[in-house]
């Protein structure tokens, strides 16, 4: 009995090792585990066998069946792989076509989100402006440099008897009398983003530009809630390891005013060719100047308030890492670089 | 404005032994920003900016005075040197070699004085160096003093050869429009008037004061006598003809930030200093000094919680009075109120109680205060804002494959309306108008694609800009976009699955325009009320635009669930042979409107003048059965023919 076991194992697994097809394999299959095959018979016979013998051959069958059933299996796969057709994986894969939101946009999603996430409001607001919403309730003197016609852009109309000069607004600054009066009382915490116009065109100026304003009016708001927004804003738009320190600036419609640089990202702060000692300039900011909040009907004696404006596109850039080399590519219509965000 | 600084020169005013880097880190976290140091010759020199309001420092002195300040707070001492600004010599009214007559509002004060028996030479090499450190090419003793005195003290001078100025007799005034003068750079420069010019004895020009001297009066090899001339003029008058001519010297850039009067003194003083050293001349005992309107020490006073509350923490009073010491201020203290008495040079720009909160906050440090957010209650949100329909229709937009572009908003004359705003002072031509449509901007944009192959789909959402009497223009918020390579129907279906994401009801009707291919161009409608376009140009894109507000007005964000019906429809092609110039859209409306049981019809394919229609029957209450299809169909196949001449193909 034994014997005939083995010589059975021995005899099937030669034979496994000659098929050529699933079509033998499987015949050898029905051969041994069949409702008639040998093994199957076997087993149903095993309890004729006596009963001093019958643990030994029982223990044997069952590793005979265990052991054929594996060569039959790993068999199969390899008679699987072998007769599979050729197929290339290599081949690129086709990308369907999608479409494209602009720079810009994606910038201003990211902006206006970061702040709305402490409770600033989105606000907008004219991109053809009053000069006394630009300038004049902004506290820049008539003979400011950013009056004059070298810098912005004036329509051709009668001027407005109280409001003066229509001009295209060079800033979101515009917004912050503008907001105060449509608020009437703080507190204030608006972004406005906005499209402005300058009078200049170079590699690093465009005619047509975004900014981002930050206004916050309350009582009690200091330069130390300033230097906070800032620093939230560094970590949550640049990443966490970023910080921002103030220098003194100047600006009408700020006192104290200051410009703001964030730690630069590729040195870590070391200094390397992009920065200057590990800093990078963001933009301007300033506490608002009392004048200003008198404009706007806010009494500067109960209330304080800080400002920011930056470039939009500066901003993101500086964060992309994108080193476009020429502003103006920034607003071609050209599919190649349209494409590429 | 940005000014160079040379290490040497710095050091002659500033005693102390911060290297150049912990002067270039300090000066720029608590003062003007340096931006690099730069190797010349055996020195170093800083390129630092200066803020308009700081004209002050921008000079050698000026940057001396605020390391002097702010190194200490960085725990290294450093001392300023005092420099003169009284000369040995008299102020006077009036004087015998010289008749001016100056207009007050020009120039507030004018300082001249001779100085006899120059010699024109090479100034000493010390000099020479400390010019050529910053850039300034030594020319001879008398033009390098002028230089010298503008770089250390920044306050302009000019030299005059006196012999030239005719009757010695001077006129301070308004140029008249066309007057012309030839400058010593050899310029001729026809005025635009209201200039701030100098006539001399002879009814010419020998000044455009502050900005450059006249030829006809200008120090030559031959001069011997030497006017030395230090004033201060009205800011905006030199910034105007600076601009106007394009002349933006030095002195100008000075100049039209507002010096302080007290500055002529120390420059005179200066000059007169280093005219000394030139062996054999001789200084006027009697300085011509007109100056009707002297200005008065000027005080601000603030309180210790006021400056608690602009800077967030608390600083000591001794301490607030030592930022302020240091930078010439004079500080007192009566309990919680502060007097601070603001030195001449500051007069301009120290006016305020916060002005003098920022010179004590930025020598304690900015970077020495702390960082916290605001608390305090939220603000609303401006309910009439719609940023994020805005955002929802570009999100589709890309979704449905379309590029978004920017274009600029100021065009050329040729593409715009009659009455569209117009610029005063454009770049160029091309950017005169400011744009009441985006059409022109889109088909440019387009045009810029030509090398592209394959669909092209751009979109813009930008404001234009319509005119309204008496007030801003209206900003009118519009979604355009192009269609290039794009079959009319994938374009139109572009269209129709916009409106149907943002749940807008609409019906179009036909109505040509200009620029579009007659009746080719679809209105939507809403109501009564259009709200955009879609349809065919004359040059072959399609285009499309609608008013945003008005999107979001008919958009429905409430989107009603439908029951999916649990009884099949029986869905089948039918082919139908449409006569010549049938209109497809109205053939579909009358199969549908055929029958209750029509639920769905869609055009599937068309061959020449066969058209494919997958139709669909459906009854919510039952399963249609073949018999009931078949009554259905003739219905439908009946009025195709009756009403749009279709018959069915074999």
């Amino acid at each position: 009995m034994k014997e005939t076991l083995i010589n059975l194992k021995n005899q099937a697994i030669a034979q496994i090792g000659d098929t050529s097809t699933q079509e033998e394999l499987e015949t050898i299959r029905q051969e041994m585990f069949g409702r008639s095959g040998k093994i199957t018979k076997i087993t149903r016979e095993l309890k004729n066998v006596n009963k001093e013998e019958r643990k030994e051959i029982g223990i044997l069958l069952n590793d005979i069946k265990n052991t054929l059933q594996n060569v039959i299996s790993t068999k199969s796969n390899n008679l699987k792989n072998s007769t599979r057709t050729w197929f290339d994986v290599t081949i690129p894969g086709k990308k369907p076509k999608i479409g494209h939101l602009h720079l810009v946009t994606q910038a201003i999603d990211e902006i206006s989100k970061t702040f709305e996430n402490v409770g600033f409001v989105r606000a907008r607001y004219p991109e053809v402006e009053w000069d006394w919403f630009a300038f004049e309730s902004l506290n820049m003197p008539s003979d400011h440099a950013a009056r004059d016609e070298w810098e912005t852009f004036f329509v051709d109309t009668p001027k407005h008897p109280k409001f003066g000069s229509m001009v295209l607004t060079p800033h979101t600054s515009s917004g912050q009398v503008r907001e105060m009066m449509r608020v009437g009382s703080p507190p204030i915490r608006m972004i406005n983003i906005a499209k402005c116009y300058r009078r200049q065109i170079d590699v690093s100026h465009y005619p047509m530009f975004h900014q981002f304003e930050g206004l916050v009016i309350d009582k009690g708001i200091s330069i130390v809630n300033l230097k906070g927004t800032l620093d939230y804003f560094a970590k949550n738009f640049f990443g966490e390891n970023r910080k921002t320190r103030l220098r003194p600036y100047n600006f009408q419609f700020t006192e104290p005013s200051f410009e703001v640089d964030i730690s630069c990202d590729i040195c870590s702060g070391n200094g390397c060719k992009l920065c200057k000692e590990g800093w990078l300039e963001l933009g301007g900011a300033g506490m608002v100047h009392p004048d200003v909040l008198k404009a706007g009907k806010i009494d500067p004696k109960v209330y304080t308030g800080f400002a920011f404006g930056w470039g939009v596109e500066r901003t993101f850039m500086m964060k992309a890492g994108l080193n476009i080399p020429d502003i103006r590519l920034m607003y071609s219509s050209d599919l190649r670089i349209l494409t590429q965000y | 404005m940005d000014i160079l600084i040379s290490d040497k020169w710095l050091r002659n005013w500033l005693t102390t032994k911060a290297t150049p880097k912990q002067l270039e880190s300090c000066l720029s976290l608590c003062g003007p920003s340096v931006e690099k140091i730069e190797k010349v010759n055996g020195d170093l020199v800083y390129h630092i900016e200066i803020t308009t309001n700081r004209v002050d420092s921008a000079s050698v002195y000026g940057i001396a005075r605020e390391a002097a300040a702010i190194l200490p707070r960085f725990k290294i001492p450093a001392k300023l040197r005092p420099m003169a600004d009284k000369p040995k010599q008299k102020f006077v009214k009036k004087v015998s070699y010289l008749n001016a007559k100056v207009d007050p509002s020009l120039c507030s004060r004018f300082t001249a004085v001779l100085i006899k028996n120059v010699k024109i030479a090479d100034s000493p090499k010390w000099l020479q160096e400390n010019l050529k450190a910053v850039g300034e090419r030594p020319i001879n003793n008398i033009v390098d003093i002028s230089n010298f005195v503008m770089h250390e003290v920044g306050q302009p001078v000019h030299t005059f050869d006196y012999d030239k100025i005719k009757n010695k007799k001077m006129i301070l005034r308004n140029s008249k429009k066309g007057e012309s003068i030839t400058t010593l750079d050899g310029k001729q420069h026809k005025l635009p008037g209201g200039d701030i010019v100098i006539e001399d004895g002879s009814d010419k020009l020998i000044d455009l004061c502050g900005i450059m001297g006249g030829n006809a009066s200008a120090v030559d090899g031959s001069t011997k006598n030497v006017l030395l001339f230090v004033q201060t003029y009205n800011p905006s008058k030199i910034r105007t003809t600076s601009m106007k001519l394009a002349q933006r010297t030095g002195a100008a850039v000075l100049f039209e930030k507002g010096l302080s009067t007290q500055l002529v003194s120390t420059g005179i003083t200066r000059a007169i200093e280093l005219f000394g050293q030139i062996p054999g001349s001789v200084v006027k005992n009697n300085i011509l000094d007109i100056y009707p309107n002297p200005k008065k020490i000027k005080y601000v006073t603030l309180t210790s919680d006021f400056i608690e509350k602009l800077l967030g923490i608390k600083i000591k009073n001794k301490d607030i009075t030592k930022y302020l010491n240091s930078l010439d201020f004079k500080a007192s203290w009566k309990g919680k109120d502060l007097t601070v008495v603001i030195p001449p040079h500051r007069s301009l720009d120290v006016t305020i109680a916060e002005d003098v909160v920022e010179e004590i906050a930025r020598i304690y440090g900015y970077h020495n205060l702390p960082s916290e957010l605001m608390a305090g209650s939220l603000p609303e949100k401006n309910p009439l804002n719609t940023f994020t329909f805005e955002r929802e229709i570009k999100t589709i937009l890309k979704e449905l494959k379309a590029v978004e572009t920017y274009t600029l908003s100021l065009v050329a004359k040729k593409f715009e309306e009659e009455n569209a705003l117009k610029l005063r002072n454009p770049l160029g031509k091309d950017g005169e108008y400011l744009r009441t449509s985006l059409m022109p901007s889109l088909l440019a944009a387009a045009n810029t694609n030509t090398g592209h192959h394959g669909p092209l789909q751009i979109f813009e959402m930008a404001n234009v800009y319509i005119p309204r009497k008496n007030d801003l223009p209206k900003e009118k918020l519009i979604l355009a976009g192009v269609f290039e390579n794009y079959n009319f129907r994938t374009a139109k279906g572009i269209i129709e699955k916009l409106l149907n994401l943002l749940n807008i009801a609409y019906k179009t009707k036909i109505e040509g325009v200009k620029n579009y291919k007659p009746s080719q161009r679809l209105v939507f409608e809403n109501g009564a009320i259009a709200f955009g376009e879609f349809g065919n140009l004359e040059n072959g894109f399609a285009y499309y635009q609608f008013d945003v507000e008005k999107l979001h007005k008919f958009a429905n964000n409430i989107k009603t669930f439908i029951q999916p019906s649990q009884y099949p429809p029986q869905i089948e092609d039918i082919t139908l042979v449409l006569p010549g110039k049938t209109k497809v859209g109205e053939l579909i409306k009358s199969m549908k409107q055929s029958s209750g049981l029509v639920s769905k019809i869609e055009l599937t394919d068309i061959y020449k003048d066969s058209y494919t229609f997958n139709i669909w029957y459906q009854n919510p209450q039952k399963t249609l059965n073949d018999k009931e299809v078949k009554t259905i169909r003739e219905k439908l196949l009946g009025v195709a023919k009756s009403k749009h001449g279709a018959i069915q193909k074999d």
